[in-house]
């Protein structure tokens, strides 16, 4: 592309978003009593007595029974208050029969039937980006100890799942042939973990990549990573505040910047530790601010706590899903000395 | 890692906050009395069973109040359950349909709490004292199933949430002459123990189950004081969290 062309399509897309985020805002203002139909798209979250999920920007505070879960189409009314829905009522809600959300449901309860907590609900983050399965102490363990972006929905899950699938395919398939296999397997997997804004980003930054190769012709992963923020704008205004949206993109950039600079100064740390390590301090350098401001805490041992389990995540992620998709405990156990590890260092880091 | 179960027998009061779950187990064989208030029973579970013992012997469900049943929703989904005790009363709250559908879905053998019947679940056994044979009330707490755990010469006491009238009642049972442990009734509120029961009964260990600052403000002092008085050793979960006690059927030791 050339560089006045490449800056017509970076203007017209920034007025295309200014132009969305303003006919898709909402209509209605404090006070107002509305009913909201819509599908759920990002999984509930449990608290001790009540589930929040949220809609059309809006926070919703529900009981925890009936139980609501992602896909799920459910009408609610309720008065607005400054971004929350006030005394909500659920009118209906209708399960999703939809492939995607069963197999998700069936997988998340294979494995809470197959192993004990914390490490059924680590299982269930690890593999599917399911955070409401995880107990409310583990979690806070999690956090305290930095690793939560480990057990979320993020762009990691799907990098681990495009190199998986394009080395599995390789096998039977021409580089050139399997790339709309491996298309096609990511959509499959964005549509079981949900459409949270951290995977449809690694996503599209994969896509740019592929399509790179494709045509040979030569994308910097800069360009990629402006471009698939301003085409998810575009798609999805609201994701402009949307937190996990602001992280991935800032850790993203900040790896882009930092990453290999820090890998050439740690030449005597092992090499199975090196790449968690140089990764997750480069991400650090960006996304700590963030975190100190937004959440109030940050861990100075972070990217030591995220050398030490990092690795184990490609063993755990192959193991549950094959276990989980075959529905075999015995695959499934072959994961939990790496579960172990995992919850031992975190649960050593965080008391 | 791998943790194997020893021989002993525990009782684990859980520490689920305002509610019941008490996990008594020997090796691999697991009784569980209550659910609790929330699912926190989860993690007690996972903490004190082994990773791949996904069955659980029998569940007891003294009475159904959401601070002792809700939990079990969970449990009956995650683990295989043998045997259910529990009271064919009706309740409040629509999250007590949800566990009557997730009983059922499961094969769950039922089993009716008839006093005199006595039901072995490995080297443990349950003696089951309470309610009484057409026992009418429309209280809740008063259908609390009590019962009374015996392993080898260790005995415990387990009262749910029942008032004064059946704490009474039970003294002068001739059959709980001297128990090591008692669950006190109902979170340790003044409308449970009875001095005659505490009398007859002569335990060592009172545990109370109950949640920190709860708004009911449990425990009663008149409680602790009944308790300090005969010298009962009191142990409390909202102060150590899970309370566990262990015997080898004739000593028994509180472990930290």
């Amino acid at each position: 592309m050339k560089k006045s062309k490449t800056w017509l399509v970076f203007i017209s897309l920034v007025l295309v978003i200014i132009f969305r985020y303003f006919t898709t805002r909402p209509v209605y203002k404090d006070g107002d009593y509305i009913r909201i139909t819509a599908a759920v798209l990002t999984e509930p979250i449990e608290y001790e007595t009540s589930q929040y999920l949220k809609l059309s920007g809006l926070k919703v505070y529900l009981p925890l029974f009936p139980e609501i879960s992602y896909g799920d189409k459910v009408i609610i009314e309720g008065v607005v208050n400054d971004n929350k829905l006030k005394s909500p009522k659920l009118i209906s809600v209708r399960e999703s029969k939809s492939f995607a959300t069963q197999f998700r449901k069936n997988i998340i309860s294979f494995y809470q039937r197959s192993f004990p907590e914390p490490y059924a609900g680590l299982t269930g983050g690890i593999v599917l980006g399911s955070k409401s399965g995880l107990t409310a102490d583990f979690w806070q363990k999690v956090k305290i100890a930095g690793v939560a972006h480990v057990v979320v929905a993020s762009g990691m899950n799907v990098t681990f799942v495009t190199s998986f699938l394009l080395n599995s395919l390789a096998v039977f398939l021409p580089r050139r042939k399997l790339i709309p296999f491996v298309i096609l397997g990511i959509i499959l997997y964005l549509s079981i973990s949900g459409f949270d804004a951290p995977l449809v980003r690694a996503a599209i930054m994969g896509g740019l990549a592929f399509s790179a190769q494709e045509t040979g012709r030569f994308v910097s992963a800069w360009r990629a990573l402006v471009m698939s923020a301003l085409v998810m704008l575009v798609l999805n205004p609201l994701w402009v505040s949307d937190i996990g949206f602001i992280l991935s993109f800032v850790a993203t950039g900040s790896i882009l910047l930092f990453e290999r600079k820090i890998r050439e100064k740690l030449a005597s740390v092992p090499k199975f530790l090196k790449e968690g390590l140089s990764t997750s301090l480069a991400a650090q350098i960006g996304v700590t601010p963030i975190l100190f401001v937004t959440f109030g805490y940050f861990n100075i041992l972070s990217p030591v706590i995220n050398a030490l389990v990092l690795w184990t995540i490609p063993y755990i992620m192959v193991f549950a899903a094959l276990g989980g998709i075959m529905q075999s405990k015995l695959i499934l156990y072959l994961s939990y000395p790496f579960l172990w590890w995992f919850s031992f260092v975190v649960t050593l880091f965080s008391s | 890692m791998f943790q194997m179960p020893d021989s002993a027998l525990h009782i684990i009061a859980c520490d689920v906050g305002q509610g019941d779950a008490i996990l008594i187990f020997t090796g691999s064989t697991q009784i569980l009395v209550d659910g609790g208030p929330n699912n926190k029973v989860l993690s007690c579970l996972s903490k004190y069973m082994p990773f791949w013992d996904r069955e659980i012997e029998l569940v007891v469900l003294t009475h159904p109040e959401k601070d002792h049943y809700f939990g079990l929703i969970e449990v009956f989904r995650r683990y295989r359950v043998d045997n259910l005790l529990s009271n064919q009363t009706a309740s409040g709250g629509q999250e007590y349909g949800v566990l009557e559908k997730e009983v059922g879905r499961e094969g769950v053998t039922e089993i009716t709490p008839d006093v005199g019947k006595t039901i072995r679940v490995g080297l443990m056994s349950l003696d089951i004292l309470y309610p009484t044979v057409g026992f009418q009330s429309t209280k809740v707490n008063e259908y609390s199933i009590v019962t009374l755990l015996k392993y080898k010469e260790f005995e415990a006491l387990l009262t749910g949430d029942i008032n004064q009238a059946i704490s009474d009642q039970l003294s002068m049972i001739g059959q709980i002459a001297s128990v090591e442990y008692i669950k006190v009734p109902h979170h340790g509120s003044r409308d449970g123990l009875m001095e005659n029961l505490l009398k007859a009964i002569d335990p060592k260990i009172a545990v109370i189950s109950l949640g920190k600052n709860n708004s009911y403000g449990h425990p009663h002092e008149e409680i602790l004081q009944m308790l300090n008085k005969y010298q009962v050793r009191i142990l409390r979960t909202d102060e150590t969290g899970d309370v566990e006690v262990v015997t080898d059927g004739e000593r028994y030791w509180i472990k930290e």
